[in-house]
């Protein structure tokens, strides 16, 4: 028997971003190695490979075409715009969270593992990236083991606290359930179609046209596994344990990050397996084997009105914004029920100022934190006065997720009921406004223990470095700026729409 | 029922009755030298799939390193068998209703379902094949395994330090 592998040295170029990934998983584990005093340096590192790694995914935007695909069978990964916007996502919060890293007095604490530390988060890194464009169910599988393996440890990094150990075991053992019942999904799939290959299957099941129980098994367990990865529910039970012991950093980058590789994920698996065919309005036609619309707007209500109805009697922030996540999901989840390239539009949308308004509102936390080491909602009284800029951001990131004008927040929930009304889903689309309505609630009421209560004279006054303005600026501006000024970002939302295939 | 459906129920009821009994025994000594018999049973149904490869594979690393390795863990603890393990049972009634329904699911799957089958020969040993598809139809899969398993060294490394 003969190996053929000059198909994978043709096409390593379209997977460089990985391999630069890759790449610098080995220079930082070498690196902590020799330089071992010197940890400052492995943040610059991890910087600059997510930049030269940014600029390859920017490439990936003009690419529309399979990779690694070995003779006579379809490729294992899809890179496609579509890919290569949720790559952006992913690589701008980790640029994002390394800085984040920089000022976190939790992680330095722990300073001797910075090595690990890094090294763990471009584990992260290199697992999102291959979910976001894999098409195989295998790879599939394995990236995200990749992702949640790193997620674990990183869950439980500073060691700290009880409250620490207990988010990373809770976080393993429920990735774990969740994981064995996605392969099982994956091994029925591959029972009934004998192939893994997303498109494969596709093509292997146009013929029967009638629900078929065992798909719909399937599919249900496949989807628990992602459903655990993006916190919708009733897959969420871990959320909030694992948002409010994990260390912020980690914590802003759960929400984020894992959130959009899952999404992308989902998406991929959802439009590839089951399309039939696209109308011109840009409809999609599914196999008439799983009812996707009903099960996606049926969990979709549910993490929303969960999300929104648990966060009202949080005290904590980091739970708080635990559930405001999982709520989030939910809205954009409805995205993806409309089955239309407008509601995929709507989610990218999303996604891209979901990135800016929920890391800034983490931030905010974190620097808080840092100071008081404490999130409690009554620690934050009085803060408005004697630390302004902390609390105006945190007020704008808030209205911002809340989703009222003038903020992006606005803009993103905007283009989402549009394409729930262009779909004449009229009741979802009230039932997911009245839930917004309940979340200005909880929002609002941090804003009034910022505003409404007096300083006493022993609230803390909060100082803000430079490096840590300018990052707040970074991440508020463009809250700001896409709230009024937003083309750009339906341009690029436009451009980052088309999937390889349709 | 021919030979190997007899042989196929008999390594089915290895691998369950002592998959229940790790589970539900109290004692942990137990419960590992149980898991030993189900990782045996599972070997056996590899044999008889043609599998060998894979089967070789569950004996030598599953009962051969892990389980000694757990075994070890459990005997040089000190103490370890006197510790009262917690295994309450809260909520059996909606438990039971909703894996009685997703037992009935199942078996609803099971006895419907067409499974694809395909009609050629089992191959005589499958090493080589596996060799030739990991390493080319499924080389990315097996080297981003690679970085899987060292992001799992260092992340334990992490855990276990100070």
């Amino acid at each position: 028997m003969e190996l053929s592998i000059n198909y994978i040295l043709n096409e390593l170029n379209f997977i460089k971003p990985e391999l630069v990934i890759s790449i610098s998983i080995v220079l930082i584990v070498f690196t902590d190695l020799i330089f071992d005093k010197r940890k400052q340096i492995l943040p610059v590192i991890s910087l600059i490979s997510l930049l030269i790694t940014g600029y390859f995914v920017i490439e990936q935007f003009g690419m529309n075409t399979f990779a690694i695909a070995p003779a006579g069978s379809k490729g294992m990964l899809a890179v496609d715009p579509f890919g290569a916007f949720f790559k952006m996502v992913v690589l701008f919060a980790s640029f994002i969270i390394i800085l984040f890293s920089i000022n976190s007095s939790e992680i330095k604490l722990s300073s001797d593992r910075h090595g690990e530390y890094y090294t763990l988060i471009f584990g992260m890194i290199l697992g999102m990236l291959f979910v976001i464009s894999a098409a195989d169910l295998i790879l599939i599988y394995i990236s995200l083991e990749l992702l949640s393996l790193s997620s674990y440890v990183l869950a439980g990094f500073t060691k700290q606290s009880l409250r620490n150990s207990e988010a990373s075991l809770k976080y393993l053992i429920y990735g774990g359930v969740s994981s064995g019942i996605m392969l099982f999904g994956i091994s029925i799939i591959y029972g009934i179609t004998g192939s893994t290959n997303l498109y494969e299957i596709n093509s292997l099941i146009q013929a029967p046209q009638l629900p078929n129980i065992t798909f719909i098994l399937a599919s249900i367990l496949i989807f628990t596994g992602i459903g655990f990865k993006i916190s919708a529910a009733p897959f969420h039970f871990w959320t909030p344990d694992v948002y409010e012991g994990a260390p912020i950093p980690i914590t802003a980058y759960l929400s984020i990050a894992s959130k959009a590789a899952g999404f992308a994920l989902l998406i991929r698996f959802v439009k590839v397996t089951f399309i039939q065919s696209i109308n011109t309005e840009g409809y999609w036609q599914l196999l008439n084997i799983i009812d996707w619309k009903t099960f996606v707007v049926l969990i979709s209500i549910l993490s929303m009105t969960l999300g929104n109805f648990a966060a009202l009697w949080q005290n904590n922030l980091k739970r708080l914004l635990a559930y405001s996540s999982i709520a989030h999901a939910g809205y954009l989840l409805l995205g993806l029920a409309v089955l239309s390239n407008q509601g995929l539009l709507a989610i990218i949308i999303y996604f891209a100022i979901y990135a800016f308004m929920n890391l800034g509102a983490f931030l905010i936390v974190m620097l808080i934190a840092n100071k008081t080491g404490s999130e409690d909602m009554d620690d934050y009284n009085g803060l408005g006065f004697t630390s302004p800029l902390l609390s105006v951001s945190l007020a704008i990131f808030f209205i911002s997720l809340t989703g009222l004008p003038p903020t992006a927040g606005f803009i993103a929930k905007l283009y989402l009921f549009i394409a729930l009304i262009d779909a004449e889903m009229i009741t979802v689309a009230v039932i997911a406004l009245l839930n917004t309505v309940v979340s200005l609630y909880y929002y609002v009421r941090v804003l009034k223990h910022l505003y409404l209560v007096k300083a006493e004279p022993d609230t803390p006054i909060i100082g803000v470095s430079a490096l840590n303005t300018v990052l707040i600026l970074m991440l508020l501006i463009p809250t700001l700026v896409f709230g009024i000024y937003f083309t750009p970002i339906v341009d690029f939302a436009k451009v980052s729409v088309s999937l390889l295939g349709f | 029922m021919n030979i190997y459906d007899a042989i196929f129920y008999l390594f089915a009821v290895v691998t369950g009755l002592s998959a229940f009994f790790v589970v539900t025994t109290r004692n942990i000594v137990y419960a590992a030298f149980f898991l030993l018999f189900t990782f045996f049973g599972v070997a056996g149904i590899y044999v008889l799939l043609g599998a060998d490869f894979i089967a070789i594979v569950q004996l030598i690393i599953y009962v051969g390193g892990i389980l000694i390795l757990l075994l070890f863990g459990v005997m040089l603890t000190n103490k370890i068998t006197s510790v009262q393990i917690k295994t309450g049972t809260l909520q059996i009634v909606p438990a039971a209703v909703g894996v009685g329904l997703f037992a009935g699911f199942l078996i609803a799957v099971l006895t419907y379902t067409e499974w694809k089958t395909v009609d050629t020969a089992l191959p005589l040993t499958t090493t080589e094949f596996l060799g030739v598809m990991l390493l080319q139809e499924y080389l990315v899969v097996f080297e981003l395994l690679g970085i899987l398993l060292l992001i799992a060294l260092i992340g334990a490394a992490s855990i276990a330090r100070r």
